[in-house]
């Protein structure tokens, strides 16, 4: 009980505060303010602490311990579906042109009597990403999927964790260590039918290439035994890639995979190695053919994803290679503008 | 004397031409044919003879001039008041049988000397139809002088004239002029042994010209087009080895030819095409189906058409009339008269059954609209019969 | 528990029984006391784990080394599998076909195999489009191998694509796709939708020219073949499975691998249409209100498109691999187990409803041969034992059977119908004088090749393939069909159900016995 009051009580603090604020905006006369001001103070304003007193730290209400159940409730995910299928559709076709291939892998789950939840894990280049996803993941999952977002860049500030669990259905994730408090929510959804969106790299890519994969998904996916599908995306990069002020529309690639359920000897480390695996076939079959990629998966010669070894210029220098043939090197072209001379 | 004459009168060609538009024959009841009660016509020369007709045949040009759908062209070579009717079997006053070869050449005309055309024997062809001693008519019954088969008596000139064995009876005897036509036409078109042909139109003449490919030229296969079920019948009687219907015509000759296709046209297609409808459709159709340096012959009169002549250009393909008859050519070195191997012809094919109809003059309305719809009611050859009419025999 | 096929005795408090007349429908009211119905089995249940299934028959097969120690580093692959004319309607994504194509590529990845060519075994029909093939081998393989030329549609006249592999006793010609009779291994994907399809046809059939197909595809083999459905009294299979004798000892060797499926035919809301007719409820009988009104109000080829777009739900019951004779035997067991509804007897009449479907027009147009062909050759053959209708009774179908036809994949059936049929409807009397000039004509061979048409010769075999029908049977009533085109195929036109039963009084008297023919979905009956 102590805990709810504790934590409701500065809350009502900042209601106040923004209905006094309020009460300024449409106030008439600033002196009247003043002496309202004047002669309420506390508890209308902050108490200043006292010295000579250890400050408690505040009890977190942002990163990973950002309260997002509200997002789930029947009216917020009405809303979201709203969002998902009006403008965020319209916005990724005009900035992702996508083409989502490989669907069909998923129709022994979809054609279930019952479909189960599922893990979605895809390679991660871009703030388009996660758009693009929800909005290329066939129902029965599209509208009952939460997104892990990291609990350090979304969440940190009310305003873009309230955002982002509204729109995206993201839910903070701890990637800097072990939290059980984040993980035990993931599970949690998971079990109560809620699939899951997890780039498991951890993060937006910063050279262009792909990182090594986390065991977070497969953690998940061992925990659970939801199915994980790898989906590849190719082509995001060069929209709204790290370091990009502003997004560059392009075409991109969605491309689904197998679906990979853990067998009895596969620990989430064996496991992340399999979804890793598969995400780079993906992207092989991505940017080849499904029979080359399959071959060259056979032979264990698949290219990685993480790019060549060596000095950054020559991942660099690989990197426009290996974006020429995939969707990235098919970029619309943009007329071109030139200057007014007059 | 009692005769079917067509004046010269405008506006009741303008209603025949509505009148026969909205229902094939019916330019019978209201254009400028009229049953009347007229003069014999005067012997025009010291050799004419008159004739009594008894069976005279309903021909597709006259039902086109009932209509008003005849061509202009023709009005510098006919003379009105005329008498239609030049398929006719008559009895001349010396108790003879007689059929009229009707077109009427420079000896009919008294041009002498005469034209080079008919010093040849192609009367069909002759230079001088509009001058001589007659009134313009390219053949009796388009004349005014001469009167017409569609009446109790007429005038002829006795080159005109052929005996009818007495064993021919008056049906085959009728179909005797006709025949030559269609046998001019086959020859016409000189079908090399073994060539596949097609024949358009299942009319008389079409019928007629099917019969005559079968006996005076060695066609291989002959295909011939046939809307209705009776005309379909009496094609394969008379030796077509396929009938199509219209529209599928092409398709056969295809599988026949064993050619490609491009299109509406065919790579190869039948040797020869006759033509015995003349309408823009057929003449189109015959375009698309005749092999490169094929020939198309036209039988059926046409009028004014518009036409694609690309491929006539392209593939170089013949395109050639047929008109009446005079003497023909045959294979074998010899020259023959077309109307003795029509009457030959008639005999060896019992040509005398196609004629289904009898009239009398005063239902010539009803026998008008009988042959202008005779595929669809089953019949082919329309006559008048006037071996009944009571001022014949005065 | 999905329940078995069952005969029905109709009486007086029977609704009426539904009937196909092409793209639609209607309910006919069937004489009681003296008519029974025969419904088919419902869908039985499908295999959980298609993926584990299919992948368990290739490394489990029968009578045959796994499918992994076949394959082998430089070794020629040849695939090859069924057609468009299978399954019918298609099936929904993804195809079974794509499946088992994407498994046995995984394992010959693993191997190494490098030299892997992909054919539809299409025999003489028409190739299949981009789409169509797309449809059938995913999208995957289809952006793999088509680009490069490795996936293509068998060419039964390419002249230099053709091996003869040698005759059997009997002295009929055995002749195979080149690719596929020198390669190492070839895998055949089949889809067994009725109990004629698989076993040797699979490969001696789909994958030879006419030269060979003229042994069994005559008018003497389909009237002796009892019906063809019955691969044991069926004449067109024995010359097949002697031709397979010929393929083993000359031939490649061959991995069959054969798939059935369940009777899940419609998809929502038209499951209707493979229910009984007194267990319609409310929503069914205003679905079908609805459709068949609209329906009538469509221009044909609006009704066209809409059923072309129906997908079935089908299902796989069973998937078998290895010996062709071996998994035949068991896939038949599978397709009897859906499909077999045991009947007691004949009767004089036997009434079909002819849906707008057969293997031959899909995206198409069912022209008037189709309609003889899928009345008189596929529904009249589904039995077993004796035929449903006696010897001289009387088979009334019901279809529009328009005088139509698709002039992109049936040129040769336009011919057919208006200068064979004009001329004669004796089969044997056609196949005499008219198909070799068919089989030969070159027009008909570069459509087959080059565009989409169905080869010269295949109207014939779809008028062959009504032969003992035409034989047994003493009259073939349509009823609402254009009375030209049922004329031109020798049958009698009637207007109403009524009137069929009228015209077919003359042979049969006037009380005769009928018995209905509820399909689809599929059912073979089973006489005794």
């Amino acid at each position: 009980m102590s805990v709810d009051g504790e934590r409701r009580e500065p809350f009502e603090l900042q209601a106040m505060r923004v209905a006094a604020r309020a009460v300024e905006g449409v106030g008439t006369a600033r002196s009247r303010v003043r002496t309202v001001r004047a002669r309420t103070g506390f508890p209308w304003t902050a108490p200043t602490a006292p010295r000579g007193v250890e400050v408690q730290a505040k009890k977190g209400r942002t990163g990973a311990d950002f309260e997002t159940e509200w997002a789930r409730t029947p009216v917020a995910r009405a809303g979201r579906a709203l969002l998902v299928e009006g403008p965020m559709r319209a916005m990724v076709s005009m900035a992702a042109d996508p083409e989502r291939v490989g669907q069909d892998r998923l129709a022994d789950l979809r054609s279930a009597r019952h479909p189960g939840p599922v893990i979605f894990a895809a390679n991660h280049h871009s703030h388009v990403d996660a758009p693009l996803m929800i909005t290329s993941i066939p129902e029965p999952w599209r509208h009952k999927l939460v997104v892990a977002g990291a609990a350090d860049y979304f969440f940190t500030t009310r305003v873009t964790g309230a955002l982002s669990a509204l729109v995206l259905g993201a839910i903070p994730l701890d990637r800097s260590r072990v939290n059980r408090r984040s993980a035990d929510l993931a599970a949690s959804l998971i079990n109560e039918g809620w699939s899951l969106l997890i780039f498991p790299e951890g993060g937006r890519s910063p050279d262009g290439w792909g990182q090594p994969f986390r065991g977070g998904a497969a953690f998940l996916s061992v925990r659970t035994g939801a199915p994980v599908v790898p989906v590849h995306l190719d082509g995001t990069g060069t929209i709204l890639g790290k370091g990009m002020k502003r997004p560059k529309p392009g075409v991109t690639k969605v491309t689904f995979g197998t679906p990979l359920v853990p067998t009895a000897d596969d620990d989430a480390r064996t496991f992340a190695e399999r979804i890793e695996l598969a995400v780079t076939a993906l992207a092989d079959e991505a940017t080849s053919d499904w029979w080359s990629a399959r071959q060259r998966a056979a032979a264990g010669t698949s290219p990685p994803l993480t790019g060549p070894e060596g000095s950054s210029w020559r991942r660099a220098w690989a990197l426009a290679d290996h974006r020429a043939r995939g969707k990235a090197g098919q970029r619309r072209r943009q007329q071109r503008a030139w200057p007014k001379l007059d | 004397m009692k005769a079917l004459r067509i004046e010269r009168k405008p506006v009741r060609f303008a209603a025949a031409y509505v009148a026969g538009s909205v229902t094939p024959g019916k330019g019978a009841t209201w254009g400028p044919l009229r049953l009347a009660d007229v003069e014999g016509p005067t012997l025009p020369g010291r050799d004419w003879v008159r004739i009594r007709p008894r069976l005279a045949g309903i021909c597709g040009s006259d039902l086109s001039t009932v209509d008003g759908h005849a061509s202009r062209y023709f009005e510098p070579i006919v003379s009105f008041p005329f008498t239609p009717g030049h398929e006719v079997v008559a009895d001349t006053d010396d108790g003879g049988r007689v059929v009229l070869e009707p077109v009427l050449g420079c000896v009919a005309r008294n041009v002498v000397p005469v034209c080079a055309a008919c010093a040849r024997g192609d009367l069909g062809g002759c230079e001088r139809l509009a001058f001589g001693d007659l009134s313009p008519g390219l053949q009796s019954g388009f004349c005014c002088d001469t009167g017409g088969g569609w009446s109790t008596a007429m005038v002829a000139h006795p080159s005109q004239l052929h005996a009818v064995p007495d064993d021919f009876s008056d049906e085959a005897a009728v179909m005797v002029e006709p025949t030559a036509c269609a046998l001019h036409g086959a020859l016409r078109a000189a079908v090399r042994p073994c060539a596949l042909v097609v024949v358009l139109g299942s009319g008389t003449l079409g019928l007629l010209t099917i019969a005559a490919l079968r006996h005076v030229t060695a066609a291989g296969t002959i295909v011939a087009v046939a809307k209705h079920p009776e005309q379909r019948r009496w094609a394969l009687a008379l030796g077509a080895d396929h009938v199509a219907d219209p529209g599928q015509e092409a398709r056969l000759v295809r599988r026949l030819s064993g050619s490609l296709a491009y299109g509406n046209q065919l790579t190869g297609g039948a040797d020869s095409v006759i033509d015995c409808v003349g309408s823009e459709e057929s003449l189109a159709q015959s375009l698309a189906m005749v092999r490169p340096r094929g020939t198309v012959t036209v039988v059926g009169m046409p009028a004014s058409v518009r036409l694609n002549l690309t491929t006539l250009w392209h593939r170089e393909t013949e395109l050639r009339g047929a008109y009446a008859y005079g003497t023909e050519h045959l294979v074998d070195g010899t020259s023959r008269r077309t109307f003795d191997l029509a009457f030959e012809l008639v005999r060896a094919a019992d040509l005398g059954r196609l004629v289904s109809a009898h009239y009398p003059l005063r239902d010539h309305r009803q026998a008008i609209e009988h042959a202008a719809t005779a595929g669809r009611r089953g019949a082919v050859k329309v006559v008048f019969d006037l071996r009944q009419e009571k001022e014949r025999n005065r | 528990m999905p329940r078995p096929g069952f005969v029905l005795d109709v009486d007086r408090s029977t609704p009426p029984i539904l009937f196909w007349r092409g793209e639609g429908f209607s309910l006919e009211k069937l004489p009681a006391g003296r008519t029974r119905v025969i419904y088919p089995a419902e869908a039985l249940p499908a295999l959980k784990d298609v993926d584990g299934s299919i992948r368990d028959a290739l490394l489990h097969p029968i009578d045959s080394d796994p499918l992994p120690a076949l394959l082998f580093p430089g070794m020629k692959l040849t695939i090859a599998f069924d057609d468009v004319s299978l399954p019918l309607p298609k099936m929904r994504r993804p195809d079974i076909r794509q499946r088992v194509i994407e498994a046995v590529l995984d394992l010959a990845a693993d191997a190494g195999v490098d030299d892997v060519h992909l054919i539809a075994a299409l025999a003489l029909h028409r190739r299949m489009t981009e789409a169509e093939l797309r449809h059938a081998v995913g999208d995957r393989v289809y952006d793999a191998f088509a680009p490069r030329g490795l996936l293509y549609n068998h060419d039964a006249e390419d002249p230099d694509g053709m091996t003869v592999l040698g005759q059997t006793p009997q002295g009929e010609d055995v002749v195979m796709n080149s690719r596929a009779a020198e390669s190492d291994l070839l895998v055949y994907v089949n889809i067994n939708l009725v109990a004629m399809d698989g076993g040797w046809k699979s490969t001696a059939t789909g994958l030879t020219n006419y030269q060979s197909l003229r042994h069994h595809h005559n008018v003497a083999t389909m009237r002796a073949s009892r019906s063809f459905m019955d691969q044991h009294r069926s004449e067109l299979h024995s010359s097949n499975w002697r031709m397979g004798a010929v393929i083993k000892a000359n031939g490649p060797r061959v991995f069959q691998i054969e798939t059935t499926l369940n009777n899940d035919t419609f998809p929502k809301p038209f499951e209707f249409l493979a229910k009984r007719e007194w267990e319609w409820t409310g929503r069914d009988r205003g679905l079908f209100l609805g459709a068949s009104k609209a329906l009538n109000r469509f221009p044909a080829r609006r009704a066209r498109e809409l059923f072309a777009g129906i997908e079935s739900p089908h299902q796989m019951t069973s998937v078998q691999a290895g010996e062709v004779e071996a998994v035949h035997r068991v896939t038949t067991e599978h397709v009897y187990r859906q499909q077999l509804v045991a009947v007691e007897g004949q009767t004089d009449i036997v009434t079909l409803g002819i849906p707008y479907i057969c293997p031959y027009n899909v995206n198409s147009i069912m022209n008037p041969i189709l309609v003889m062909c899928t009345g008189l050759g596929y529904f009249f053959n589904m039995y077993r034992g004796k035929p449903l209708v006696r010897e001289g009774g009387v088979l009334i179908m019901t279809h529009p059977t328009p005088w139509e036809f698709h002039p992109v994949h049936h040129p040769s059936y336009i011919d057919f119908f208006e200068q064979v049929l004009a001329d004669t409807t004796d089969p044997l009397e056609i196949e005499a004088k008219y198909e070799k000039s068919f089989a030969e004509d070159e027009w008909y061979r570069h459509l087959y090749r080059t565009s989409y048409a169905y080869h010269g010769v295949h109207p014939f075999y779809m008028w062959y393939w009504g032969s003992h029908a035409l034989q047994h049977l003493g009259r073939v009533i349509v009823v609402g069909g254009d009375p030209r085109a049922v004329r031109r195929l020798g049958f009698h036109p009637a207007s109403t159900m009524d009137d069929a039963f009228e015209i077919a009084s003359d042979v049969v008297g006037r009380h005769p016995t009928i018995t209905h023919l509820h399909t689809p979905p599929l059912l073979m009956a089973d006489v005794s």
